[in-house]
């Protein structure tokens, strides 16, 4: 089983405190316009045909968007003054913590107040277990990590908190005595995911793990050492079956067999900071004894963050426990992860719970981003594979990674799962033995970002296959084609996906594409200049396998439109798709549309329980006759789903509207009978510039279908949720004499001008638990071939020209797709070639770190004019749209390394290779 | 404390009494609340604070906010990213940034639409011929980070506004 992502707070009964969530738009005299509106509107669907996204007049223009754009005197209600706090953290987890020296603050640049873990004990807060691990460290022990908060100081004034800022730069008023080493903890989690296929693919696995379920050691020890070697007596019974069969591999991997290529090779991943140019903020105003907390957050997880926070405070003491938390969440200035499940909004919460009356932001500096902000995991990785010499087909590999997660669990296991189950890529592999653990350090902690360990595993997968490819003396990308997973073929937890598989497409054009028909003319490896083309496919889930969302759609009596998502706009344009997905059902791109908001959705009442990930069968079976239950109620804006599962409600929502609203009106208009056999066709109509028509009848106008549906009392609204593992749930809907079956799990309606009603469900049919066995069954595909220069003095490298091509199944916002793929190369260029932190001291904990220092991709390391990328067409009119935000990127990374090969050589097995690296192997 | 004296999109602030060490950025983001102009770094590194500065004799330049004092802009005339639109209109460059789709989360905007509106008013100054105009949008948007997009779609909102209008920005050829 999948481990649990989080506790599951039942956060609407958490301790007594009640919780509302909204946008922050909802903040009336906010000088922006409340919800985005579309440019351009009385043009059909705009956005689609490139006139702009939902969020663009407010972003050129500057509008307050994101929770660093606030203050109290934004937002009605508050009072006028915000006071400022800073996060003090240790640049030491060596020594223990000895306390801060603040003489330096004195007369006016006092703080007002300076919360320290004493205060927390005091007040009665409890560490959501997410989160577990001191929020501060205490005084007298050793810091669990560098980085980890010791105290906020808190000051009344601006000008206080901003000279009190400069005074304590540096940082050496923590002050730390005797000498411990660092802390040892138990690791944060270990798996192993074994897989015999069958004597022929259409035989049953021999073993795997959707067969036999998910098998860990659960064997926890404190040392950095591996779990699974040797074997011990004790390990659970499930673990040792997995784990003989998959010693079994490795020791045909270790025979002396020479029809066997076998290659055994290690690769290190660094650790990089996610980068987004908006530091974490938010803003806070307690009201004291017992009132209400109220927030500005700019977070990826709105609905986790309300949990976290009525936690946090469920149990504290009076006057310390509000009684209502408002939670408003903004726009966030980039994500890729490291904004879902942060533990900074909690510094928030108590930075205004410890000064209440005062509302208090707390804003990062980018030293500050770069201390504290959630990091990618560095893995260190050593694979094995084996392939048949005389066919060039891949028999077996084993693979052993060690994450470093850093101070704070975080989501190290759930990375350190993903990236094992990513481990192999696009292939077709019978015999795989994967083993994984996430270890806790003293590093900065790390979590989600793009690419989620998959970008290092499948980095080292594909340096190792074209290492393969070469000693076989295979064309690269014909070896890959000859490995390559086919649409029914399993993956390495033994189920196949169930999404189309288009990477002999994707080879195709990879093989035909002049950068790689030109390689061998252009190569050059000798001489001034050095010249190398290579090549990567991958690839990549999307989802997390229990996501879900929640759409609200409403249709004016004029045919305007407007839409509620709870999904969080970070920049990859939900809005806009949002927008579009609805317009596909309603005919017209909306007037409103309004993300991260979780406010709208009261009407369906609806109630959950358990954890999604781990619950069994017969518990799911019997929540589900509650029709108001659900696994999930709310997910975080992450793993690639916005155009998938984000919108999916909305779009479900829309479709109801069109059905019952929409058609009913048109059938009256044309003056159509029920009975009439055309009365059903409403699969037949199109939609057509605005205007909705069917073959032999008067087209007719969104307004005017409007007007009737809300004269007649048809549905005009709609609200619903929706919930995916790995399949959407499905239920049936008792409405207008029918059963109407959807991808959803609960509905309600407005009919004309009334209130909307909940529609319980009369069955319901959740996606199997059975489902969490499986690794991923959603998956979107990249390649990509680069062409590097490489100047032998000074190592300097230069893309001279780079291909990526994707598919991502129906593209609902075609423009965002390039832009995020266009952002996916930049990224997965500086990865391969920039960005490193080293992990301890003299890293990011130190306090010390920021850009200039640590290098991201600038448009001068790109090649702007040379970068062609390509999205197939979905294959067919209607195919879902397919996460593809992380999948971009990955391929970059390993194609890079293998031109560099090609030009050089040498094979890198660590990243980044900088141009001082590559001079010193060129010297 | 220094008495500060400015204009900002074309309206006169202070004079006010302004701390010697206080940043512009936050003179601009906490004391007139002008979010618009960000904070990403305070090193100048991604310039996501820039200002346009406009000189006595008519040109115009950007300069980050972040570590500058907000004091060493007494007595000069400065826009933001609030100040391009006029009476509810978008700029040309404005309008060719969500034409392209040019950014995502737009954290980034304010200083690529600074950057690239003195780009324009250099070039109306001062055309290039043709062939160097990659360049010189290269050359002037380099020092502004995103983290998003990959800058190719600012790249080209910047050409194609600079193309429209080719007999101002652009050398005439023969």
């Amino acid at each position: 089983m999948r481990p649990s992502r989080r506790e599951f707070v039942k956060w609407l009964s958490a301790g007594g405190i009640s919780v509302s969530l909204s946008h922050l738009a909802s903040a009336a005299n906010a000088p922006f316009a409340a919800h985005e509106t579309l440019p351009g509107r009385g043009n059909f669907n705009p956005a689609t045909k490139g006139a702009g996204r939902v969020d663009g007049v407010a972003k050129v223009t500057g509008a307050k968007l994101y929770a660093s754009d606030f203050r109290a005197n934004d937002l009605p209600g508050w009072p006028q003054t915000t006071s400022h706090a800073i996060l003090v953290r240790a640049n030491d987890a060596t020594h223990v913590y000895t306390g801060m020296d603040l003489a330096r603050l004195a007369g006016p640049l006092k703080p007002s107040v300076v919360v320290t873990a004493s205060d927390l004990g005091r007040i009665g807060t409890q560490v959501p277990e997410f989160y577990a691990g001191d929020l501060f460290c205490p005084l007298g022990k050793t810091p669990l990590y560098l980085g980890q908060p010791v105290a906020l100081l808190i000051f009344e004034t601006f000008d206080a908190f901003d000279q009190a800022r400069l005074v304590l730069r540096d940082g050496t008023f923590v002050k730390f005595g005797e000498e411990t080493g660092p802390v040892i903890a138990p690791d944060y989690g270990s798996y192993r995911f074994t897989r015999v296929a069958g004597p022929s693919p259409d035989k049953p696995d021999l073993y795997s793990p959707i067969q036999a379920g998910w098998v860990s050691p659960k064997k926890v020890q404190n040392a950095a050492l591996p779990v699974w070697s040797p074997l011990a007596r004790e390990m659970p019974a499930d673990y040792v079956k997995a784990a003989k069969l998959g010693d079994q591999i490795r020791t045909e991997l270790a025979a002396d067999n020479a029809s066997l290529l076998v290659l055994d090779r290690e690769f290190e991943t660094q650790s990089v900071d996610p980068m987004f140019l908006e530091p974490e903020c938010g803003l806070a105003w307690y009201s004291g004894k017992g009132g209400n907390l109220e927030l500005v957050l700019g977070v990826q997880s709105p609905y986790e963050a309300a949990e976290s926070l009525a936690h946090l405070l469920g149990k504290a003491h009076a006057p310390y426990k509000p009684s209502h938390i408002n939670a408003q969440f903004a726009h966030v200035g980039g994500g890729f992860g490291g904004r879902d499940h942060t533990p900074f909004i909690l510094y928030v919460a108590l930075a205004a719970i410890l000064f209440p009356g005062k509302p208090v932001r707390l804003a990062h500096d980018r030293y500050q981003q770069f201390q504290g902000g959630i990091k990618r995991h560095p893995i260190k990785m050593r694979s094995r594979i084996g392939i048949d010499r005389a066919t060039g087909l891949i028999k077996a590999f084993a693979a052993d990674h060690v994450l470093d997660g850093g101070g704070l669990q975080n989501f190290s296991t759930n990375v350190a799962v993903v990236a094992a189950t990513g481990a192999i890529g696009i292939y077709d592999i019978p015999k795989v033995d994967v083993t994984t653990i996430a270890l806790h350090s003293r590093g900065v902690t790390a979590g989600s970002m793009r690419g989620y360990g998959t970008l290092q595993t499948m980095t080292a997968l594909e340096a190792l296959i074209d290492e393969a490819a070469s000693e076989l003396k295979l064309d690269p990308i014909e070896f890959r084609r000859r490995n390559a997973l086919k649409q029914n073929g399993r993956t390495m937890t033994g189920n196949p996906y169930i999404v189309s598989v288009r990477t002999p497409e994707i080879l195709d054009r990879l093989e035909k594409h002049p950068i790689w028909q030109q390689r061998a003319q252009l190569r050059q490896t000798s001489g001034d200049r050095l010249v190398g083309t290579g090549v990567a496919c991958v690839t990549k889930d999307y989802g997390s396998g229990a996501d879900c969302s929640l759409g609200r759609v409403e249709l004016g009596a004029d045919g305007r439109i407007a839409i509620f998502c709870d999904h969080v706009e970070m920049g990859n344009g939900i809005g806009t798709a949002l927008a579009n997905r609805v317009a596909s059902h309603l005919g017209a791109i909306a007037d409103e549309v309004s993300v991260a908001r979780v406010d709208s959705y009261d009407v369906l009442g609806l109630v959950t329980s358990g954890d999604p990930y781990t619950m069994d069968q017969r518990t799911q079976d019997a929540a589900e006759r509650n029709p108001r239950w659900v696994p999930s109620i709310s997910s975080a804006t992450s793993a690639s789903i916005g155009a998938h599962v984000g919108t999916h409600s909305s779009s479900e929502a829309a479709r109801v509207i069109f059905r019952f609203g929409l058609w009913p009106a048109a059938l009256e208009l044309w003056r159509i009978p029920k009975t009439d056999p055309r009365a059903r066709q409403w699969a037949n109509a199109s939609w057509q510039n605005g205007q909705l028509t069917m073959p032999g009848l008067a087209p007719l106008a969104l307004p005017a279908l409007a007007a009737t549906a809300h004269a007649r009392g048809f549905v005009t609204g709609a609200v619903a949720h929706s919930f995916s593992r790995w399949a959407w749930s499905r239920a049936r809907f008792p409405m207008f004499g029918e059963q109407y079956r959807a991808d959803i799990d609960a509905l309600a309606i407005r009919r004309g001008n009334t209130r909307f009603e909940r529609i319980n469900r009369t069955s319901v049919k959740f996606p199997p638990t059975d489902n969490n066995r499986i690794g991923t069954a959603y998956t979107s595909m990249c390649g990509t071939l680069v062409r590097v220069e490489i100047d032998r003095a000074s190592g300097a490298l230069r893309i001279a020209k780079a291909y990526s091509v994707f598919e991502c199944g129906t593209a609902l916002v075609p423009e965002v797709v390039m832009g995020q793929s266009h952002g996916g190369f930049a990224m997965g260029v500086g990865y391969a070639l920039l960005e490193t932190l080293p992990p301890f001291e003299g890293g990011p904990g130190n306090g010390e770190w920021n850009l200039g220092r640590y290098l991201v991709a600038r448009g001068s390391d790109l090649p702007l004019r040379d970068l062609e990328i390509e999205m197939l067409k979905p294959l067919t009119p209607d195919e879902a749209p397919k996460g593809m935000a992380e999948v971009v990127m990955i391929p970059i990374v390993p194609a890079l390394i293998n031109a560099i090969h090609d030009a050089t050589g040498h094979r890198f097995r660590a990243l980044p290779v900088t141009a001082n690296l590559l001079k010193g192997v060129l010297a | 404390m220094t008495t500060l004296s400015l204009t900002i999109n074309g309206r006169k602030h202070g004079p006010m009494d302004v701390r010697d060490d206080l940043s512009m950025n936050d003179f601009l983001r906490e004391m007139l609340g002008m979010t618009g102009t960000k904070f990403g770094c305070g090193a100048a590194q991604c310039l996501s604070c820039a200002i346009i500065v406009d000189a006595p004799d008519g040109t115009s330049y950007t300069s980050p906010t972040c570590v500058a004092p907000a004091v060493n802009f007494d007595g000069k005339s400065i826009r933001t990213v609030e100040g391009h639109a006029k009476d509810g209109q978008l700029s040309a460059l404005q309008q060719a940034f969500i034409d392209h789709f040019a950014f995502q989360c737009g954290y980034c905007t304010a200083g690529f639409l600074n950057e690239g509106q003195v780009l324009l008013e250099r070039l109306s100054r001062a055309p290039v011929a043709r062939e160097a105009l990659e360049q010189t949008i290269a050359d002037a948007l380099d020092g502004h980070l995103c983290r998003c997009t990959g800058y190719i779609r600012y790249h080209e909102a910047v050409r194609d506004v600079i193309l429209a209008d080719s007999s101002r920005y652009l050398v005439a050829t023969k």
